[in-house]
């Protein structure tokens, strides 16, 4: 990256980044014991089609934890991310094999994406209405343009671009990495990096002449993108569109977000930590489903973990009033 | 004297209907630091940010070289070189130390932050301010002190022609406080203008050539400081000489203690040995952060803490929960009330009531006619005036810390522990509080009185238990309390050696 | 300093127009305004039958919406009713019955464990200091494990006599959950706005280190505001599962997002310490009233959802507006 030239930048950047590592390495060794144990039950994994195979189950519940991390970091919540990434899909599945093309049906998918996210966080942030009810009403409009694009389960997917996306080709894994390494890009901006600021203390921010409100607009808008990314993804995945396929990940996106260490409050966490989120929680249902769990107990254990890394830290390192 | 660069002309500002700022008038020439003082409350935090745009006043306007604001915005005031460093620290912990000191006014190449460019001037202001530090550490990590130092060279990095310091030196160590001093004698020389804060009159004395004092929101003095001693500063602050503020009283005689602890430890403190005896009010004193919060919240069951032996009015061991310390009479006014002490949205008389729906029985049925009156009760007897309904917000710094001490006396309490109560609070109600406090212990009670105020310490106290690094460093009887031998025995036993 | 002032001083009586500014009476007037105006607007909305329909329908919204306001007056959420929704129309089959013709055993021992469910919920909050919306939100995941494992996806049905005669009967004409939730609407606000108990859970939500410095028992109001919410869902899905003859997994999904917008539309604050259960019950009765509007103008089920939610949305624009730094 053209940021991390000179040779004091080299001094400043990337120390930096490794100080930040430091709140997510424990969970890095967890992430990193289960994948080993992933591995150990199904050798397959360790080849590029294994690789690949798993990259292509992981990588939309990664997009919407980074799209729920995102506006976590800002002090901001969404409820909408599930119908935000059905309503990729369906515009996806509608648009791509019609006169549009799929270069088309890719532009009006980003562009919805972008447009919802802004609209949600121009009303959460210069309205003043509390994310969680603006999103929770936001999945209901989302929900019902999805509905309305495609009532029932139906469209379809260009076959060739749905092999090249979920085929039998490494497309996940690169588009995973891409979308991890323009976000450091993102973060290597003024905007980018006022993120944190924005979330943990916006009053102070303000009066350092942070453009606090821009900046969680923004975070809002790109939000909105990578949901609808995962939903183009998802669409591919299945060769066609169905309009409420992606209700399931709102929730999965605030568990894989909170188990990263992402925080409620704003301005606590980072994106690697919700990436290793969301792989732990991926590679945990592929592990239990490997082991013949019983989906009961796939829920159950789900459960119990997402309650036990959060409580961990707390009881460890428990001070205050009671 | 050079004009002025920023200047403040007659502006007013209220909240919430009370009055902060009335007709103020204030000029900050290049060259010279120019001190604020004032009591807490009486208006400087509200003057600052009328200054740095991020409030706007009700009436008159702010002068930027000449030109008049009549609503200036934080961004215009930065334009225009004013940067602020705040008492409440504007930091992002995650972030490095130099991407916090570039907040808000990253050197760009390519739409992207500059990290070499940052570094460098990032690295200049930190050897200005003496911070030694990693620039890449995370600023979370930093104690208070240091954090305190990258804020100022947060304002620095932006070149400011006018420089504000809310009490910048309220956590720093004799050191860095050294450092700030040559630091700001410096930037005077190279023609910044300096607004200072501080309650330490010294340094005032010290550093300062010009003086402006605020009270209860009105300029009372606005003069040169030269021929002013130190207490003629106090004078200009509180309107009165300083032995005025406290009321007579005769020490209780030698009585039955109430609670003792031996070998008491919670939190930062260990091994401490305490006796509370009825009928006085026993002083904690010292430095900031000494461990005197832990010491009143352990005794009240609000941390965990264990004690060798313990005995609370008879009942032996440490109470283990909030609820259990109120039944043995024990009460906390908390130092932060906004945070710790207060329901700022509920009424009045809602927050009066609060301990009593904390003891009740849970699904017994309030009776409504019964709480009005006793808030009424409470009001009276307090001096709280008008109506109960409101919210507390709504009330003066002065009368919100009245609700929370009213809210205790239903409960009759036979110890009440109090965590600076006087912080925030105008001169009257001091005044006020000071004569309830030593009612109180003529009833027989025991008061706790942690302060860092030390002439509090001095005037109303029987014992001062002076705390340094959790411990009682020092227990100062009557006829040994003094100003001097709090601060030496506060300052360690070598400090006090050399002293002496 | 002492001084004394009249009663009427310390405790003005208040003023008509003070009403006008009362988020539960505003919403309670939304509800009849839009029910005159559709009235008149669509045959056959104003008939008796119509509008005693609606309340049936808002009755189960308005139960579960019980423990979401205690809940969010407390400062926190729950995302868990839904599925202890589900879990107890799908549960009362399966409960022992002990010989009992009334069928009132097998409910009782459904809205105990319902109530254990959400005392779970209230022991990760209180004690483990699991944030809220995880706490339930894991609840919600574990509890659809345990309904696959005890209703194997399919559907059961009840022939239980005390839930048939609640989810069926009309004493005098209104349906039997109507008064049902009347008797308990009132217990609610009693214990809310007339107990020791109620006011806790109030200075719980505005703010609780000062509420645990000032005696008040943070760790137990905790626990037993989240039982309630257990209770309060336990109870509407008994009741739906009387009111629908079967239960099946699925049956209590729509009940989350609508106990939380009630709660909202009702006034309470979402970030909580003010409100009242008396905004919620017009809150609910909007909710199914919009539907119901929605459902006349013969909208697809996408357009409906849209309307829904935009209805929603300017609802909250119109009063809704939060302080953002508190």
């Amino acid at each position: 990256m053209s940021v991390t030239s000179g040779p004091a930048s080299r001094r400043l950047y990337w120390p930096a980044q490794m100080q930040r590592n430091r709140g997510v390495r424990g969970l890095f060794v967890v992430v990193a014991l289960f994948v080993a144990l992933y591995a150990y039950l199904f050798p397959g994994l360790l080849t590029v089609g294994g690789v690949s195979k798993f990259a292509q189950s992981w990588f939309p519940l990664a997009l919407v934890s980074m799209s729920q991390a995102l506006l976590m970091l800002t002090g901001g919540i969404s409820l909408s991310i599930g119908a935000t990434v059905s309503l990729g899909a369906v515009i996806a599945a509608t648009t791509m094999t019609g006169p549009l093309g799929v270069v088309g049906g890719l532009a009006v998918v980003m562009i919805a994406g972008l447009a919802i996210g802004a609209i949600t966080g121009v009303i959460v942030v210069r309205l003043r209405l509390p994310a969680i009810v603006v999103t929770l009403a936001a999945s209901f409009i989302i929900g019902g343009a999805a509905l309305l694009i495609l009532p029932r389960p139906g469209g379809a997917i260009p076959t060739w671009f749905s092999d090249l996306l979920a085929g039998n080709t490494p497309a996940a894994l690169i588009l995973l990495i891409v979308t991890a390494l323009l976000w450091k890009v993102y973060l290597a901006t003024p905007l980018g990096l006022s993120l944190y600021a924005a979330g943990e203390n916006p009053v102070g921010a303000y009066r350092g002449g942070v453009p606090v409100d821009i900046a969680r607009i923004a975070a809002y808008a790109i939000s909105g993108l990578l949901a609808v990314g995962a939903g183009l993804f998802v669409a591919a995945q299945t060769g066609s569109g169905d309009p409420v396929i992606g209700t399931a990940f709102t929730l999965n996106s605030i568990a894989a977000a909170v188990l990263g260490g992402v925080g409620f409050l704003g301005g606590r966490g980072t994106m690697r930590g919700a990436i290793a989120g969301s792989l732990l929680l991926s590679v945990m249902i592929n592990v239990m489903f490997f082991l013949g769990f019983p989906p009961v107990a796939q829920y159950v254990a789900q459960g119990l973990i997402i309650i036990g890394a959060v409580a961990l830290p707390e009881i460890t390192g428990r001070r205050g009033p009671r | 004297m050079p004009a002025p660069i920023i200047e403040a002309r007659g502006v007013s500002k209220s909240f919430f209907g009370n009055p902060v700022l009335r007709d103020v008038s204030i000029a900050l020439a290049p060259g010279r630091i120019h001190a604020l003082l004032g009591e807490n409350g009486a208006g400087k935090s509200t003057l600052i940010n009328l200054l740095s745009g991020a409030l706007v006043p009700d009436s008159g306007t702010i002068e930027i070289d000449g030109k008049p604001h009549a609503s200036l915005t934080p961004a215009e005031a930065r334009r225009a070189g004013v940067a602020v460093v705040q008492q409440e620290l504007s930091l992002t912990s995650q972030l490095s130390i130099a991407e916090n000191i570039g907040l808000g006014a990253y050197p760009r190449r390519l739409g992207l932050i500059d990290y070499g460019t940052l570094a460098e001037r990032a690295r200049a202001v930190c050897d200005m301010v003496g911070l030694d530090e990693d620039l890449a550490r995370p600023v979370g990590d930093l104690p208070l002190g240091r954090r305190q130092m990258v804020e100022i060279a947060k304002a620095l990095f932006r070149n400011p022609r006018v420089l504000i310091l809310d009490e910048p030196t309220s956590s720093l160590s004799a050191h860095e406080v050294e450092t700030l001093t040559a630091l700001l004698d410096k930037l005077r020389e190279a023609g910044t203008a300096i607004l200072y804060i501080s309650h330490r009159l010294n340094e005032v004395m010290r550093l300062c050539e010009y003086v402006t004092v605020l009270k209860d929101g009105v300029v009372t003095a606005d003069q040169s400081l030269a021929g002013t001693d130190a207490d003629g500063l106090v004078r200009l602050m509180v309107g009165r000489d300083p032995g005025d503020l406290f009321p007579p009283w005769t020490p209780t005689p030698e009585t039955e203690t109430i609670v003792s602890v031996a070998g008491f430890s919670s939190g930062p403190l260990s091994d401490i040995d305490l006796e509370i005896r009825r009928g006085e009010v026993l002083g904690i004193g010292g430095l900031v952060g000494q461990g005197q919060e832990d010491l009143l919240l352990g005794l009240y069951g609000a941390l965990p803490a264990s004690a060798r032996s313990a005995s609370f009015g008879g009942v032996s061991g440490v109470p283990s929960s909030v609820p259990k310390a109120n039944a043995l009479g024990l009460a906390y006014v908390p130092a932060d009330r906004k945070r710790e002490g207060l329901h700022l949205i509920h009424t009045i008389a809602w927050n009066m009531m609060l301990p009593q729906f904390g003891r009740a029985r849970g699904l017994s049925l309030r009776n409504r006619s019964q709480e009005r009156a006793l808030a009424r009760d409470l009001a009276d007897h307090l001096g709280i005036k008008g109506d109960l309904t409101r919210q507390v917000q709504a009330l003066s710094g002065g009368n919100q810390q009245k609700v929370a001490l009213a809210k205790w006396m239903p409960s009759d309490p036979s110890i009440l522990l109090l965590n600076d109560p006087t912080r925030g609070v105008d001169v009257e109600t001091k005044r006020e509080i000071y004569i309830l406090l030593r009612r109180f212990a003529s009833e027989g009670k025991a008061v706790v009185l942690s302060s860092s105020d030390t002439p509090e310490l001095v005037h109303l106290c029987d014992r001062v238990a002076v705390m340094r690094e959790g411990r009682i460093a020092a227990m100062l009887a009557r006829d040994e309390i003094s100003e001097e031998a709090i601060v030496a025995s506060a300052m360690g036993a070598e400090a006090a050696r050399a002293a002496a | 300093m002492s001084i004394a002032e009249s009663e009427t001083t310390r405790f003005p009586p208040r003023r008509i127009g003070s009403l006008l500014k009362n988020r539960a009476f505003l919403t309670f007037l939304i509800v009849v305004l839009v029910w005159i105006v559709a009235g008149f607007a669509k045959p056959g909305f104003g008939s008796f039958g119509h509008l005693r329909y609606l309340l049936e329908l808002a009755a189960v919204i308005g139960l579960v919406a019980i423990g979401q306001t205690f809940v969010v007056i407390s400062g926190g959420i729950d995302l868990s009713v839904g599925a202890i929704v589900t879990v107890s129309a799908v549960g009362v089959p399966l409960a022992a019955d002990l010989g009992d013709p009334t069928g009132t055993v097998p409910v009782l021992i459904i809205l105990a464990a319902a109530t254990g469910i959400g005392f779970l919920n209230g022991l990760g909050v209180a004690l483990l200091r699991v944030h809220p919306m995880i706490m339930t939100l894991a609840m919600a995941t574990f509890l659809q494990g345990v309904l696959i494992l005890v209703a194997g996806g399919s559907a059961v049905s009840t022939q239980n006599p005390l839930l048939h005669w609640f989810g069926n009967a009309r004493p005098l004409g209104v349906p039997a959950a109507v008064y049902l939730w009347v008797v308990v609407s009132a217990l609610t606000l009693l214990v809310l706005h007339a107990t020791p108990f109620g006011a806790r859970i109030f200075a719980l939500g505005a703010n609780p280190l000062a509420s645990a410095l000032s005696g008040v028992n943070t760790r137990r109001t905790t626990m037993a505001v989240y039982a309630i919410g257990g209770l309060s869902a336990g109870l509407a899905g008994v009741l739906l599962l009387g009111m629908n003859g079967q239960g099946y997994v699925g049956i209590g999904d729509p009940y989350l997002l609508a106990s939380i917008a009630a709660v909202v539309l009702g006034g309470t604050s979402i970030l909580g310490g003010s409100g009242t259960y008396a905004g919620t019950i017009p809150g609910a009765i909007l909710l199914v009233t919009i539907t119901a509007l929605i459902t006349v103008v013969n909208a697809s089920p996408g357009w409906r959802s849209i309307l829904f939610g935009s209805l929603i949305l300017a609802l909250l624009l119109f009063s809704g507006r939060e302080a953002r730094n508190r």
